[in-house]
Order: C-alpha cells, then sequence, then structure tokens
C-alpha cells in the first residue's frame, strides 16, 4: 500500500511539474514533431521510390521507440542532476521508503505521461506521412512492458553515474545518438544487438506495426529472450545504482553539485 | 533521562581533490541526545557540525564509530532509523519553488508512504500550525525567505518522526523572521513532544533555545554541557571591582604579578580593575592586595557575558573547560 501511495505521489508531482513547465514540454513535442518532418523529407525527396513507404513507417516506429527510450533512460540521469542542483536529493534519500523505490516510482510515472505523449506524435506522424500502421495493442503491450523493464535497467544505470558524477550533461547528449542507433538498426544487420536492453523489443514492436505480426505469431525464444533481457538488466542497473548510492554516501556526494 | 541519539565515537576523513591527502572532519565524536531535548550543534566553519548531522541523517557513511536512534543503528538498519528522524538541512533549497505550498506537503507526505487520508489530514493540521493555510497556492519561488524556512520545517514536521535535525535554520533571516522561526521552534519541543539537533552560527539561537551545546573544533567535541551551566561557569569567573581612588604603584605591580590577564583602568574618583579567576586565581588574592593600603571597595560585579564569547573563548582554546 506505501508503494502505492509512493506511486501516487509522485505521479502527481510529475504531472504538476509538466504542466507548469508546459512551454518547455511543448517546445520539446514540436521540436521531436520537426525532426520527424525532417526524417520524412528526407525520405520522400532522396529514398529509393520503391521502398518509400516501409521505409517511412520503419522511421515512424524508430523514432518514436528512440524518443520514449530517451524519456525513460535519459531522462532519469537529468532527475537526479537536478534534485541535486534544487538541494532536495538529500530529502529524497532521507524518505524510509529509500530513494531506489522513489527513483522507480518516478520512472513509472514519467513514462506513463510520456506515453501520452508518445501516443499524440505517434498519430501526429502517421497523419503527417499518412502511413497508418498496424496499433496491435494485444501484440504490442507484452512486448513494451518487457522492453520498459529493460529500459528501466538502464535508466538506473545513468542515474547511478548521475548520482556520482552529476555534470554529465555531456554524457546524455553523446547518450542521446547512442540510443538512437540501438533503436535504428534492426537486428537483421546485427543480430547480437538482441541481447542489448531493447533492441529485440524495438525489433519486434516493428514487426507487429508494419508487417502486422499478431501475438501468436510471435516465438516463446523471442519472448524468453525479452524476458532474460528485462530481468537481467533492471537487476544489474537497480544493483548498480544501489552501489552508485552508497559510493556517492561514503565519498559525501549527495548534495554536492 | 533516556537518550534518543546515542553517537559513539564517529570518524569520517574526506580525500582532498587532486591529492593523496586526507581531511579528518570528524575524530571520535562520541555524545548522547536526551528525549525532548533541543540541542545546539556549535562550531566554526568547517568544524564538523554538518559531516556530523549527515553522519545522523544517514546521508553520510561514517568511517568507524556508531548512530543508534531510538535504539535503531542507523548503519545496519537505515530505513528503519530514517522513519525516526526528519531533518531541515539546507533551508528553502530542500523544497520544489515552482510547486505550491500545499503540493510541497503532499508530495513530501506522499514520499514517506502516508495514505491520502493520512496526508490530507497531517497537512491540514501543518498547514494551521505554521500559519501557512492563507498561503497554500502559493508558488514556493514566491514565498518570503522566512515563509520558506518556515515550510521547510513543517515538511521536516510531516514525517511525525521524534527527532528532528535543523541545520542553520535562521540562516539569512531578518532578526523578525529570525524570532519567529525561534518561537516555532521553542512550540514545537513544548507542545509536540519532539527532541531537536540544531546546527547553527547563531549564538541567539542557541542561548534563546538551546538547553544544551556540544561544541565541535576542528572535528573534535571541545565542549558538551548545558548552555546554563556555560553562562553562569563564565560568568562567575570574570568579575569587576570598583574602588574608591587609585591603586598605589606597589599594589599595581602585585597585580600584574598575581592576575597577569587582568586589566586595571584609574580614575580619580573611582577606579576599576577587571579580574578573570578562570585560571585558579582566588579573590582573596585580590583582597588581600586592596588591602594594602585599605582601598575602599565599592562594588563588586559578575561580568555579564553572552554565549558568543563563551563560544569565542572556548574555541580559541582560552577556556580550560573540557567536555562534562
Amino acid at each position: 500500500m506505501q508503494l502505492l501511495n509512493l506511486l501516487r505521489a509522485n505521479t502527481r508531482k510529475e504531472y504538476l511539474e509538466l504542466k507548469r513547465y508546459l512551454p518547455n514540454t511543448l517546445a520539446m513535442m514540436f521540436t521531436f514533431y520537426i525532426l520527424f518532418v525532417g526524417m520524412f523529407m528526407g525520405i520522400q525527396f532522396i529514398g529509393d521510390p520503391s521502398a518509400q513507404d516501409v521505409n517511412t513507417q520503419f522511421v515512424i516506429v524508430n523514432y518514436i521507440f528512440w524518443f520514449l527510450a530517451m524519456m525513460v533512460v535519459n531522462d532519469i540521469g537529468f532527475v537526479v542532476m537536478n534534485e541535486a542542483m534544487r538541494g532536495t536529493l538529500e530529502q529524497l534519500c532521507m524518505s524510509p521508503m529509500g530513494l531506489w523505490r522513489i527513483m522507480v516510482s518516478r520512472l513509472l510515472a514519467t513514462t506513463t505521461l510520456n506515453f501520452f505523449i508518445i501516443i499524440v506524435l505517434l498519430y501526429l506522424s502517421m497523419l503527417t506521412a499518412d502511413q497508418w500502421l498496424n496499433v496491435d495493442l494485444v501484440a504490442i503491450m507484452p512486448i513494451l512492458i518487457l522492453t520498459l523493464i529493460s529500459m528501466f535497467g538502464l535508466g538506473f544505470m545513468v542515474a547511478g553515474i548521475s548520482i556520482i558524477v552529476k555534470q554529465i550533461q555531456a554524457f546524455l547528449q553523446i547518450l542521446q545518438f547512442i540510443l538512437a542507433g540501438l533503436t535504428f538498426v534492426p537486428l537483421s544487420v546485427a543480430p547480437a544487438l538482441a541481447y542489448f536492453p531493447f533492441v529485440k523489443g524495438v525489433d519486434l514492436i516493428r514487426d507487429v506495426m508494419i508487417n502486422g505480426t499478431t501475438l501468436s505469431q510471435i516465438g516463446w525464444g523471442d519472448f524468453g529472450i525479452l524476458a532474460v533481457n528485462a530481468v537481467v538488466y533492471f537487476t544489474l542497473g537497480l544493483a548498480f545504482f544501489l552501489y552508485c548510492e552508497r559510493i556517492a554516501m561514503k565519498k559525501g556526494l549527495l548534495s554536492h553539485y | 533521562m533516556d537518550a534518543i541519539i546515542e553517537v559513539n565515537q564517529l570518524h569520517k576523513q574526506y580525500k582532498k581533490r587532486r591529492s593523496k591527502e586526507y581531511v579528518k572532519a570528524v575524530q571520535d565524536v562520541s555524545f548522547k541526545v536526551n528525549r525532548g531535548e533541543i540541542l545546539g550543534l556549535l562550531g566554526p566553519n568547517g568544524a564538523g557540525k554538518t559531516t556530523t548531522i549527515k553522519m545522523i541523517c544517514g546521508l553520510l557513511v561514517p568511517d568507524s564509530g556508531t548512530i543508534r536512534i531510538n535504539d535503531i543503528d542507523n548503519q545496519k538498519h537505515r530505513l528503519n532509523a530514517l522513519r525516526q528522524i526528519s531533518a531541515v538541512l539546507e533551508g528553502n533549497r530542500n523544497l520544489y519553488w515552482r510547486l505550491t505550498v500545499r503540493e510541497n506537503l503532499d508530495y513530501f507526505a506522499g514520499n514517506r508512504g502516508f495514505s491520502r487520508r493520512e496526508v490530507h489530514a497531517r497537512v491540514e493540521e501543518l498547514l494551521g500550525q505554521f500559519n501557512l493555510k492563507e498561503k497554500e497556492n502559493e508558488l514556493v519561488n514566491r514565498l518570503s525567505r522566512g515563509m520558506q524556512q518556515k515550510l521547510a520545517i513543517a515538511v521536516a514536521m510531516l514525517a511525525d518522526s521524534e527527532v528532528i535535525l535543523l541545520d542553520e535554520p535562521t540562516l539569512g533571516l531578518d532578526v523578525e523572521t529570525g524570532y519567529e522561526v525561534r518561537e516555532l521552534l521553542r512550540d514545537i519541543v513544548a507542545n509536540h513532544n519532539r527532541t531537536i539537533i540544531i546546527s547553527t552560527h547563531d549564538m541567539a539561537v542557541v542561548q534563546d533555545l538551546c538547553e544544551r551545546t556540544v561544541i565541535i573544533n576542528n572535528g573534535q567535541i571541545v565542549t558538551d554541557d548545558r548552555v546554563e551551566n556555560l553562562l553562569k561557569l563564565f560568568a562567575a569567573r570574570s568579575y569587576t571591582i570598583t574602588i574608591n581612588g587609585q591603586l598605589t604603584d606597589q599594589q599595581r605591580k602585585l597585580l600584574q604579578d598575581v592576575f597577569p590577564d587582568s586589566t586595571y583602568q584609574p580614575e580619580t574618583i573611582q577606579s576599576t580593575i577587571q579580574v578573570d579567576f578562570s585560571n585558579g586565581a582566588k579573590m582573596y588574592d585580590l583582597f588581600d592586595i586592596l588591602k594594602l593600603n585599605e582601598a575602599q571597595i565599592e562594588g563588586i560585579d559578575r561580568e555579564t557575558v553572552d554565549f558568543e564569547q563563551i563560544f569565542m573563548k572556548i574555541v580559541k582554546g582560552e577556556s580550560a573547560h573540557a567536555t562534562a
């Protein structure tokens, strides 16, 4: 019950801040939309005309997942940095719920709230490109949930680094491009990437949304890889975060910015 | 009295940046805080006060030593120990400036796992107690510094924990708001059964609020005593003696020999002698000197000292007063 109360408090806070910083939120959405329009135009003018439709669909799914990955993985790093800068990180660390639980609830809250933005962006880009993807929620949701868990793990690793290093803006900017690489590269080109945090999930969702693959057509082996990735990366991420928190408490880094 | 906090032989050192050297921030610090007590933690900048406070809060891991809060070891059972305490560590920086007063209280209460009903009840109570009801929908960045400080203390009170730690609660406040915050703290202790540790530079806060003080210098405790004891002790050691006329040359010489730190101010009608008896000197010796020409004593006044003077004497090592 206490965990639900914690989640409710953090969801409300994230919603309020999103509302208070509305111009910032709208600017972020606009930037992403413009980026998509740029990619779409590129395909229209210099892409192979015979593969134009598929390429456009490919770009829509990839860029939506890039946005999601940035929201989940990068955002938590910025959250830690901002909390340290504001002076509230120590207050969070003093909660008897534990910092990691607060961070999990923050991740869940921001992911849920950003989901609405993602849906708007998805339909806006489909409308712009006049390419309608297969939004089969029954097939997408289980894949998405498992993919998100592994993303959370990666997010925890970034948060752990942020607790110790704090001024990691440059790293987070580079990470944006790494995340872009991981979401844009198809598994057929680099099969080993299936064991990276969320590449397998994005690939499966691409299959569902572009090729119309149904849940029953996805093999247990694929789900197995997704599940193992989810458990391994989340556990690794959380362990790394707790380790970094301990280091920060030993070196007195929680309040330093 | 039973101790709610037991700090035992704490040690903490930090590595200097870009160097292999270490700075000893806290060395062998031990003290107890009794239930319902207001303890002042004093010391100059860099003395180790904040390091000690943060170790009690579980935000810093000591190199060695233990801290027990309500008999719970804060290293072995950190989260459990955190249920016993709350803190205002960076004053108004502990708040979310783009949230309103009520939203801040709601958030921090929820962050401790309180249910919606509990949050509502606690927040309503605190808004009333801290006179923040009128400002409940005001964004924190629009509040005065004093209001922000009050809200930060209210947030610390949300937890309903027995112990509250305050790091510099009156820093940057004007006289009136500082007084208001002191009154608030006094009320918390008197009517809400809390134990408070205040780390401060503000001697008025210590003299006005604290029952006991622990003075830290260079990472070590130099004094641990009741504030009234220190005031009495230091006041009792310094006297101003007023005599009719002046001292003879022989008396002046003797005064300098027996009381080298004394101050003699000759005046035509009445002269004054200021003597500190803290170094083992006796008042009888002074009387013997005055008796030589049968100087008429007009008055003996105990010098009034404020806590700032006591603090300076202890920190500068001018006093032999040891840990009680």
